[in-house]
């Protein structure tokens, strides 16, 4: 047993052998050649799909234990098997994020000599959900249980659940009003919880009284407690039949397999070059109650990333020239960065069911210390990382699909998840209970274009593969607001030839409760964040708020007048506002206000993707289906596309096609008389940037990039011919 | 071994393959063969005879043009060498007021100019348009893309440049 002093050292030791032979070696381990796959593919292959077969199914039956919609409907859960030293072998579907975080878990318990205290025993069950240990954000909750055969740990089984409510300043998971650490919620930091298979009382206890909803985190934890149990009695019994030897041996195969397959799949599918994109992310918070004046209220972030591609397949992604931590629930640790590239290359490059910590290998993060992506500063809040994460590795997605287009695989290339924003909410239920809950509704956002076809409409998110907006019905089961609308937004795709996929805006009537606390989180601003490619454009930044307190929605049911449900093509005056009396409130950035109460009507827009391709390329046949069907406005075709409708006997749009190339040829007869060569543009703007003549977020954003970066500062100088240094930090030395 | 004739490859590239069909191909595993004959797909659509060395976007390809390695749109305009940044020599439209803004967003809410504009990178002869950047005003034109590309032919094709 590891809970001799004897052997506590092994673990720990084997763990840095293990990073010792990986650096010596340049493999994982230190294994140069795949023995055990060139005695008998098939029986290794067979192994591994057995392996992820656990997987699976251990998720699945998990899945029903649980009580929470997020998991139950939305499937914010996934599972794995590890190495004793934390190496994910094989893998569910789900969130894909967390196999390579929970595997930064198991690695941080060994170093920090768990297996001499609290102790590694067969039975033991271990949660955290703290981010600089390893997981994203506070509601990812991660429970691992060790696998002993015959005395010896031979690996972890482990799974996390995304929490519906986290305990924190505001009710919900992503709790946007986080500033610190200490207002994020109900944090397990490596903790033993409990043995001998059973969830220990005193923590569930903890968790009663520090949760608003205790019920989700709860059975959830059962959950995945039962999913682990049930993996490593499979590994047990899959060891008995091929022996301890062999099982020792062919897992780390595994994992050296999936390193090599990545390198493979980066030679196979792309170029190597330097490649270079980025994105930004605009918070608003100025007079809105409960933030606290611990920074810039409202501020403007960079986030540019280059991309390397060797010549041996290794992909460096390299974060220099970003902006600081902050005191704003955004951040994010080098876990959640790892995490996030682990979930894109799963579903860009390794999506034949071969995945694992392999993959991940095979890459390099560049998280400079002390941006958002790498703080140095362990008490920051990173409750909802997924803002700055998803738009950073949207960029990745156009990176790596610019070497896709570049290598011929066209059908691979996709312009990128999307940042989109989400409910967290609170207070009084519909039953007159206490309440909280984070609305997953919004893993159904648009997704980014392809380079062959328009992107998902309402049907995808990076951070969950499966993504999935879960039944009405069901939501409405679980929090006091009835939908009055659910429906596509019009234009919310970037256009471009191929657009990219819509979102959708969901409008709901409050109902049964006197305090209903709403607030809204990953809530960019000002911005776009949701880049195109190759001509597209970027998808509209996110929406405004939409809602009215103390309708007269039941006078205007009650006399069967029409209502309103979604807010409409009008950006200056919604349908709410046409339609609904009351007090009606837009409002921009995150959505924190006083609670809310029955009568009272609340809105929300998800994002869509950005779009690929020049808009004069469109497909106008498309283009008069998608006005027909509410994902254009015939205002758009004609405007943005160049596309001209009619209308046919019955009124549906049809295209006019001579129409519209004789619209398409003015529009780029337009264009080149508009445009002018970009040296002139470089010449008239250098005056401004010589001034520093930009927004006071756009100037901090500039002074703070260069203090952390002299990389960014010498781009900025070379690129418009200045001192930036001098510029942006005036008296600074040079 | 998995492989495709040219013009299937050739409607893939343009969107034109059924769904099915084009699923069957993201599903399968890739065919080696791809990149050449893809090359050979874009050298059909162009006019021009220079070899396509790489495509580097949906209408930009470098090329060999003499002696030069060069950056060339669909139509034959040259943005010179395939090392520098294309968009340098390309026409620029830059919307960085409400009103232009609103051009292509006139139904949604839209940025802050003071925080972002858009720029939109145009070949100077036919008018395509190659790149739109999204971008704080002040910040410098991204070079997207600097492949390998002797590199790439020598290690990873097999092949001389």
């Amino acid at each position: 047993m590891l809970d001799k002093p004897a052997s506590a050292l092994r673990l720990r030791e084997r763990l840095l052998d293990s990073e010792r032979l990986m650096e010596e070696t340049g493999c994982y381990d230190g294994i140069t050649e795949l023995t055990l796959r060139n005695q008998d593919p098939l029986k290794f292959e067979t192994l591994h799909t057995k392996l992820r077969a656990y997987c699976v199914s251990a998720r699945e039956m998990a899945r029903r234990i649980s009580a929470s919609p997020g998991v139950r409907e939305v499937g914010e859960m996934v599972v794995a098997i590890y190495t004793p030293e934390g190496d994910a072998i094989a893998l569910s579907n789900g969130i894909m994020v967390h196999v390579h975080t929970m595997s930064r878990f198991i690695k941080w318990m060994i170093k920090n000599n768990y297996e001499e205290n609290p102790k590694i025993r067969e039975g033991d069950i271990f949660a955290n959900n703290d981010a600089f240990i390893g997981t994203v954000q506070v509601p990812d909750v991660m429970d691992v249980v060790p696998i002993f055969h015959e005395g010896t740990l031979v690996g972890w089984a482990g799974a996390v659940c995304h929490e519906l409510e986290a305990g924190g300043i505001t009710p919900g998971g992503d709790v946007c009003l986080a500033q610190e650490r200490f207002t994020e919620g109900l944090f397990v930091c490596a903790e033993k919880i409990g043995e001998n298979d059973e969830i220990r009382r005193d923590y569930v206890i903890r968790c009663e009284r520090n949760l608003r909803m205790p019920i989700y985190w709860v059975l959830d934890e059962k959950a995945k407690v039962a999913s682990c149990i049930d993996m490593r009695e499979s590994v047990q019994q899959l060891i008995s039949e091929i022996g301890l030897d062999y099982w020792m041996k062919v897992s780390k195969e595994f994992i050296e397999e999936g390193r090599r397959a990545q390198l493979a799949r980066t030679r196979q599918l792309t170029v190597p070059g330097i490649y270079r994109g980025h994105t930004f992310y605009g918070h608003v918070t100025a007079g809105k109650p409960g933030f606290q004046l611990l920074g810039d209220p409202d501020w403007l972030y960079n986030i540019p990333i280059e991309m390397e591609i060797t010549t041996d397949g290794k992909i460096t992604m390299d974060f220099e020239g970003t902006q600081p931590w902050g005191y704003h629930s955004m951040n994010c640790t080098p876990a959640g960065m790892d995490g996030g590239m682990f979930v894109t290359l799963t579903q860009h490059m390794n999506f034949e069911g071969l995945v694992n910590d392999g993959a991940w290998m095979a890459t390099e993060l560049k998280l400079p210390h002390g941006t958002w992506t790498n703080p140095d500063n362990e008490m920051v809040a990173t409750a909802t990382s997924w803002a700055l994460l998803l738009p950073a590795y949207g960029v990745f997605q156009r990176l790596l699909s610019r070497g896709f287009v570049a290598r011929g695989f066209v059908e691979e290339a996709f312009v990128g998840q999307v940042n989109s924003p989400m409910i967290e909410m609170g207070g009084e239920s519909q039953y007159g209970t206490p309440f909280g809950m984070a609305h997953f509704e919004c893993a159904a956002a648009g997704s980014g274009a392809l380079a062959i076809a328009d992107g998902l409409d309402t049907a995808y998110v990076g951070w969950n593969p499966e993504s999935d907006m879960g039944n009405i019905e069901v939501w409405e089961q679980s929090m006091p607001m009835v939908y009055i609308g659910r429906s596509i937004v019009p234009n919310s795709g970037g256009a471009g030839k191929y657009r990219g996929g819509c979102s959708f805006v969901s409008t709901w009537l409050i109902n049964k409760t006197s305090h209903l606390r709403l607030h809204t989180s990953e809530h960019s601003s000002r911005v776009f964040d949701n880049g195109g490619m190759c001509g597209g454009y970027p998808a509209p930044t996110c929406q405004k708020h939409r809602a009215v307190r103390n309708s007269n929605i039941h006078e205007l049911a009650a006399k069967g007048e029409p209502l309103a449900h979604a807010p409409g093509i009008d950006p200056d005056v919604s349908d709410y506002e046409k339609n609904i009396g009351g007090d009606h409130v837009v409002v921009e950035g995150p959505y924190i206000t006083a609670p809310h109460k029955s009568g009272d009507i609340f809105s929300h827009f998800y994002n869509g993707g950005g779009g690929y391709g020049d808009v004069l390329e469109r497909d106008p046949i498309k283009t008069a289906w998608d006005v027909e069907n509410g994902f254009l406005t015939r205002q758009a075709a004609d405007q943005v596309f160049g596309i001209i409708l009619k209308d046919d006997a019955e009124g549906y749009p049809v295209a006019d096609i001579d129409a519209t190339v004789k619209r398409r040829a003015e529009i780029r007869k337009q264009r080149l008389a508009k445009a002018i060569p970009v040296s002139d543009w470089i010449a008239g703007e250098r005056g401004r940037v010589e001034k520093a003549d930009f927004a006071p977020e756009v100037k901090k954003m500039y002074t703070s990039a260069i203090k952390l970066s002299s990389r960014f500062t010498k781009e900025l100088s070379d690129f418009w011919n200045v001192d930036a240094k001098s510029i942006f930090m005036p008296g600074a030395k040079p | 071994m998995t492989s495709y004739s040219k013009e299937v490859l050739a409607d893939l590239a343009a969107g034109q393959l059924p769904w099915p069909q084009t699923k069957r191909i993201m599903s399968a595993y890739k065919d080696d063969d791809r990149f050449f004959k893809m090359v050979a797909v874009h050298q059909d659509r162009v006019a021009w005879k220079d070899p396509i060395l790489l495509p580097v976007s949906d209408h930009l390809f470098i090329c060999q043009s003499g002696d030069e390695r060069i950056t060339r749109c669909e139509c034959g305009h040259s943005f010179g060498d395939y090392r520098k940044n294309w968009k340098l020599k390309a026409a620029i439209i830059v919307r960085n007021t409400e009103e232009a803004l609103r051009e292509i967003y006139p139904n949604s809410d839209i940025p802050d100019p003071q925080w972002m504009e858009i720029r939109e990178f145009i070949c100077p002869q036919c008018g395509t348009m190659h790149e739109v950047e999204a971008a704080a005003p002040g910040y410098p034109i991204v070079h997207d893309f600097e492949p390998d590309l002797e590199g790439f032919y020598r290690e990873w094709l097999g092949k001389p440049l």
